[in-house]
């Protein structure tokens, strides 16, 4: 489903990642954990073509999704984000209504009528189990919600376009535990139609929601592999190590 | 130890008090201005609408009590020539002025400090039945057949809605301050018309497609832009544009309300430019990629979420630009001809509020009807530019939902 083959990548002379290979399968929830600035999260926007947006970068390598190159010249990078998701680390939805927040990806892409688009945000929002909360006042801005509900919001926002793989990146950082615990449910729930790839900081929370987990230090993927075998009989030392508390 | 505590007390007191004065100060400033602005404004209407220290008489026989300063004005220009399109009887106007009675009656006649005048021009009253007189009331006709027209101070209408502006005639200045008003807003919104577009497009390439080199090339030349004094502007648009603007369109002079529009178009750029780079700039990278991972294009972020974050800074930007153009005194003066006229087409000489202050306050007698008058239209302007920026706040404020 996603294949990332011998990937290097640059910010300006910086060798952020280095031979990077892996094979994602669909359906399936992999972390990916390391200590900060270990590239992890920079090997997640790589699947959606966000490190784009970053002057000065260059990429080596390749890295598909279906069975194609996503760099490749051809390749339409709006229908690609479309395809593949992002939910960031902090909230951000956009300074509109709820409704509209939800609907965004709808009219940029100019999918359906307005009756699909009522539709489509209203199975949004109960995929993201946040509809029971919102449904009586979806015109009031996305600012009144609360941190956990706005994420949850921007969750929906991702699902409502119909994308095939979520990338997530650090998607319970900024929440409480509770919103949290909610966040990893739902995670759980979308495997069965998603592919979700997740960064996270938090082991137990790697742990408790993945299938697969990549651990990544220094730009190198060091250990990949079964998220139970990874946290109770790592290969590696290292992964022990940072597994354990002993750094990070 | 305990010495250097104790002065850095003191200091820290001293400072706040400090902070504390010069907010004062700044208060009482604006509201001193304020206030002073406006009752030298207001005592407009209480100065007559003849010109000061003169009075209209007539023979007591005349039927007219009164005359409008239009009126007046269309006599002493021979536009009126008989009193019934007054409203009086079917005869000739005879104008009379005090140097008239010099040529009737020799000096020796009149006394040694004209102490005989007031007699000797009641007389000459009594005598003509068809006769406007104007005279100074120091020297007040005297005698049963003479009858002051009522004097009657300066009206607002007159004021506000007058389309003559004539400060300095005699013996009724008009003060009808609608051309000016006109010119301003004509001058202004054609500039903004040519400004605004221009400016939010620069703004939009420089904030969301130029490169990092180009912008740091580009915005301190703009920046620049707004620094140069704005008699440089005036000097540059009298040299240049004016030229340019009567050739192309083939005009008889160049000096028209349309070559200071694009004048003052050229200057309230950098500002709008600038200040509403800076606002879209502003917008959270969060809210760019947020809209890009939805699969949106980069315009459809641009105009879908940037443009709309950016609002309220794009409003500022557009005051801003708005209140250049507004108060810009110096360079309209010398692009626009100054022609306090009506505005009827923008290939036209007009004259602003500010220029018109500038350039007649000098050789207004202070404290006098042309002066306030003067005044009055700094009122005009005050209300203009705070109208603006309320609305603007207004339309800054409205949908645009809160963030925390």
């Amino acid at each position: 489903m996603i294949e990332a083959k011998n990937i290097n990548f640059y910010y300006g002379d910086f060798h952020a990642l280095k031979n990077i290979s892996i094979a994602i399968k669909p359906n399936t929830v992999t972390a990916f954990i390391g200590p900060s600035g270990c590239g992890k999260s920079t090997f997640l926007r790589l699947f959606n073509r966000m490190n784009d947006l970053i002057e000065n970068t260059r990429l080596n390598g390749e890295c598909l999704i279906e069975g194609k190159n996503i760099y490749d010249k051809s390749v339409d990078i709006d229908a690609l984000r479309k395809r593949v998701g992002m939910v960031f680390q902090k909230p951000n939805p956009f300074p509109k209504s709820i409704f509209e927040n939800v609907a965004y990806g709808l009219r940029v892409n100019d999918m359906g009528n307005k009756q699909f688009i009522q539709q489509r945000v209203e199975e949004s929002l109960k995929g993201a189990a946040l509809w029971d909360e919102v449904k009586d006042n979806l015109h009031t801005s996305a600012y009144e919600l609360s941190g956990g509900q706005q994420q949850r919001l921007c969750i929906a926002r991702a699902l409502a376009v119909a994308p095939s793989v979520i990338l997530m990146d650090e998607p319970a950082s900024a929440l409480d535990p509770i919103s949290t615990s909610k966040i990893e449910e739902l995670v759980h729930e979308l495997k069965q139609q998603y592919t979700i790839v997740i960064v996270t900081h938090n082991m137990q929370q790697a742990a408790r929601v993945s299938d697969n987990t990549g651990f990544f230090m220094h730009g190198e993927l060091v250990e990949y592999s079964d998220t139970k075998k990874m946290f109770l009989n790592p290969d590696k030392e290292s992964t022990q190590n940072y597994i354990t508390g002993r750094f990070g | 130890m305990q010495k250097r505590k104790i002065i850095r007390r003191i200091l820290d007191n001293i400072t706040e008090k400090l902070l504390t004065i010069s907010g004062a100060v700044t208060g009482i400033a604006i509201l001193f201005i304020t206030f002073f602005l406006f009752t030298e404004g207001a005592a407009l209407f209480q100065s007559p609408q003849v010109e000061h220290g003169y009075a209209l008489y007539v023979n007591s026989s005349n039927p007219v009590n009164t005359l409008q300063p239009e009126e007046t004005k269309a006599i002493f220009d021979a536009e009126i020539t008989n009193w019934n399109t007054l409203g009086g009887k079917n005869s000739e106007i005879k104008i009379f002025r005090i140097d008239d009675a010099f040529q009737i009656y020799p000096e020796s006649e009149l006394g040694e400090n004209y102490e005989l005048l007031p007699a000797k021009l009641g007389e000459i009253i009594s005598k003509e039945e068809n006769i406007l007189a104007f005279l100074p009331t120091q020297y007040a006709p005297q005698g049963t057949a003479v009858k002051a027209l009522a004097a009657k101070n300066i009206q607002p209408k007159e004021y506000f809605l007058g389309k003559e502006w004539l400060p300095t005639a005699t013996p009724v200045p008009l003060f009808g301050v609608l051309p000016l008003v006109l010119g301003t807003l004509l001058v202004s919104i054609v500039a903004l018309i040519i400004a605004l577009p221009l400016g939010l497009g620069v703004a939009i390439y420089l904030s969301e497609l130029a490169s990092d080199k180009q912008r740091r090339l580009l915005k301190p030349v703009i920046e620049l832009l707004a620094g140069i004094p704005s008699v440089v502007y005036g000097f540059f648009g009298l040299v240049v544009l004016v030229p340019i603007v009567q050739k192309t369109l083939n005009l008889p002079v160049g000096e028209t309300a349309f070559t200071g529009s694009l004048l003052l178009a050229i200057m309230a750029l950098p500002t709008i430019i600038s200040v509403a780079e800076d606002a879209l700039r502003n917008t959270p990278r969060a809210m760019r990629e947020a809209s890009l991972a939805l699969g949106a294009t980069q315009w459809q972020t641009i105009y879908r979420v940037v443009i709309p974050y950016a609002k309220s800074g794009i409003s500022a930007a557009v005051v801003l630009g708005i209140g250049r153009a507004i108060g810009e005194t110096m360079a309209v003066m010398m692009v626009t001809g100054n022609a306090a006229v009506m505005p009827h087409s923008l290939m036209e000489s007009v004259r602003t509020i500010p220029a018109t202050i500038a350039a007649e306050l000098g050789e207004a007698p202070a404290g006098g009807a042309h002066y306030q008058a003067l005044f009055l239209l700094g009122c005009i302007l005050f209300v203009f530019t705070m109208i603006i920026s309320i609305s603007a706040e207004i339309i800054s404020k409205k949908k645009t939902y809160k963030t925390h």
